[in-house]
């Protein structure tokens, strides 16, 4: 009876609007989920808001595995996000141990430097030109190389950084450590939880980045899967995505769907953040939030 | 003497310059090159040799052309558009979710309205693709049951728009509560106990506590956006643009994409760009110098 009294009205409208909006959100990706599963043959019969499967089959993934251009981009994609977010970690956090921790002369005047960078952004046609002319077209330093520290994030670490007690570093420099001592030695194994938080940040960004690679990468073979799945789903390109098949009968390249495969590369594509969405919780909006950033 | 003391420290601290280093390096080329190459804006490009200085020829035949002009009014109705229906959904969202106490629904729901914010623009084009296909698409699913016929929204030029709005608010609607929520966890916990003793009402609550002490936050937040007011979501319309609908939302930076890019014409996408992007830092300066007259703190 308890109970009872206290679901009001109100309480009531608000938990019904707050599961309508997570189904508005959840049934378009359960509905491509159920498109990828499904029988090509009884896929027809999939409405837009079904989020079952129409009887079961593996075919749409094996035929997207079996495809070299989707399997290679997978890698591409994979060795892109791996040196990419290494090589912003470690060249933010030194700056920031350095900006953070540390009093030199110049440091007002880098700051400064940093901040103008921050407000004023370079257009894209200089960049490409940039990167034209240093001959990385063609090569993945192209798409590592840019954006190798975001300002925003090596302000969000500087913060972290100051967290860590001052009578530490007293202690080791006490001790006679040097900077670059004190930074991986102490620094950085104190910093995991922003490390960690700046991790995500890169390579999420790295992992969904396809523009750069699109107008940088003229290789199909280099292709991280954005761009793959682009090809596919924007702009509606299915001869390389059935063409490279030699593993299938006609009778069976006949059947199946290109709405479905299109389905399953979209689902691949997300797998990744799917396994880490509870770490990506736990870290980056906590991060988001200490840090004030808005992407 | 003080010379010398200079000189002294910064060769004592020259690790901390070799570690700082390969950041300024980075910024210098990456940054701070093409920055000044934007001055092809008022240049001529040459494949071979030096650029030729050209003074505001490009500025003047963008103004006299047509299409710039289009795209120009393009990337305001859209931004104004994001600004009028997007903008107020996250704060509403974050009054409605601080409703719900603590537990696994509320969990539940914050797991799945974040989510879209960590997909890219490519894999929501596909999504929304899927979603609002004229063939059994869910929205036309929706619209056949109350007898309607099928709309084919991803080509239609009245829809289009809002289907930009719209996926804007499916993505990031979610993500953009947290900072609000963040602000409503702020407020002092006694304001609502006396409150309550006085017999106000949950609703009562929200209307002379948490709205009121958000404010800021929303002014904040609102003064932050107009800085980027010109983007009007480049990766968004890059994605969903197809030619059935690319003269009411081609925008400026997919302008710049086509005539550079694609055409090669580079100095006069410079321009366009270089246009947009001092619009944008005279957006941004003057939100940060009346934001520090009016609430007496700045953007940085």
């Amino acid at each position: 009876m308890r109970m009872l009294k206290k679901l009001t009205w109100t309480t009531a409208i608000i938990y019904g609007i707050l599961f309508l909006i997570s189904l508005s959100i959840l049934i378009p990706i359960l509905n491509l989920l159920a498109m990828s599963f499904s029988d090509p043959l009884r896929v027809h019969e999939l409405k837009g808001l079904d989020i079952f499967p129409k009887g079961f089959s593996l075919i749409n993934y094996e035929v997207l595995f079996s495809n070299p251009l989707i399997v290679r981009s997978i890698f591409n994609s994979l060795f892109i996000t791996a040196a990419g977010t290494a090589l912003n970690l470690f060249l933010t956090a030194m700056a920031a141990y350095v900006l953070a921790r540390t009093n030199f002369v110049g440091k007002r005047l880098v700051i400064i430097f940093l901040i103008v960078i921050m407000v004023f952004e370079p257009g894209l046609i200089p960049e490409y030109l940039l990167v034209k002319d240093l001959g990385l077209l063609d090569s993945y330093l192209s798409l590592i190389l840019y954006k190798a520290i975001n300002v925003f994030y090596l302000f969000i670490l500087m913060r972290f950084f100051e967290d860590v007690p001052d009578s530490i570093l007293e202690a080791a420099r006490i001790d006679g450590a040097g900077h670059f001592k004190i930074f991986t030695k102490i620094m950085l194994p104190l910093s995991k939880p922003g490390l960690a938080t700046l991790g995500l940040f890169y390579a999420i960004y790295h992992w969904n980045e396809y523009f750069r690679a699109t107008i940088y990468l003229t290789d199909p073979n280099k292709w991280p899967l954005q761009v793959v799945l682009r090809q596919f789903v924007v702009e509606r390109d299915n001869t390389s995505l059935l063409g490279a098949q030699n593993v299938l009968s006609y009778e069976q390249v006949a059947a199946l769907d290109f709405g479905s495969l299109q389905a399953g590369t979209i689902i691949i594509s997300m797998v990744p953040l799917l396994i880490f969405y509870p770490i990506i919780l736990k870290y980056y909006a906590k991060g988001a939030l200490e840090g004030g950033v808005k992407d | 003497m003080r010379e010398k003391r200079l000189w002294f420290q910064i060769k004592r601290d020259w690790v901390l310059y070799a570690m700082l280093l390969p950041a300024l390096l980075y910024f210098s080329i990456f940054h701070v090159i093409p920055l000044i190459g934007m001055k092809l804006a008022f240049q001529d490009y040459r494949i071979i040799g030096d650029n030729v200085w050209v003074g505001l020829k490009h500025f003047n035949v963008l103004f006299s052309s047509p299409a710039f002009l289009d795209v120009l009014k393009n990337t305001i109705i859209i931004s104004s558009m994001k600004v009028i229906f997007f903008f107020p959904v996250p704060i509403i969202l974050s009054l409605i979710i601080n409703e719900v106490r603590n537990g696994p629904f509320r969990k539940y729901v914050q797991s799945v309205i974040y989510l879209p914010h960590f997909l890219s623009w490519v894999v929501i084009t596909g999504v929304w693709i899927s979603l609002l296909s004229p063939v059994d698409g869910g929205i036309n699913v929706i619209r056949n049951f109350f007898q309607l016929p099928s709309l084919d929204y991803m080509t239609s030029k009245d829809h289009i728009r809002w289907v930009l709005v719209i996926s804007e608010t499916w993505r990031s609607a979610g993500w953009d509560s947290i900072i609000y929520l963040a602000a409503i966890m702020k407020i002092s916990p006694g304001l609502y106990e006396a409150a309550k003793m006085d017999g106000a009402t949950s609703l009562q609550q929200m209307r002379y506590i948490t709205i009121p002490e958000l404010l800021s936050t929303v002014v904040t937040v609102f003064i932050l956006n107009l800085g980027f007011f010109m983007n009007a979501g480049f990766d968004q319309v890059f994605n969903m643009i197809n030619d059935s609908v690319i003269s009411v939302i081609d925008i400026l930076d997919t302008y710049v994409y086509r005539i550079g890019i694609l055409n090669g014409q580079y100095a006069y996408a410079t321009a366009a760009s270089l246009f947009k992007g001092v619009i944008g830092v005279v957006l941004i300066l003057s939100t940060h110098f009346i934001s520090k007259k009016v609430s007496g703190k700045g953007v940085w």
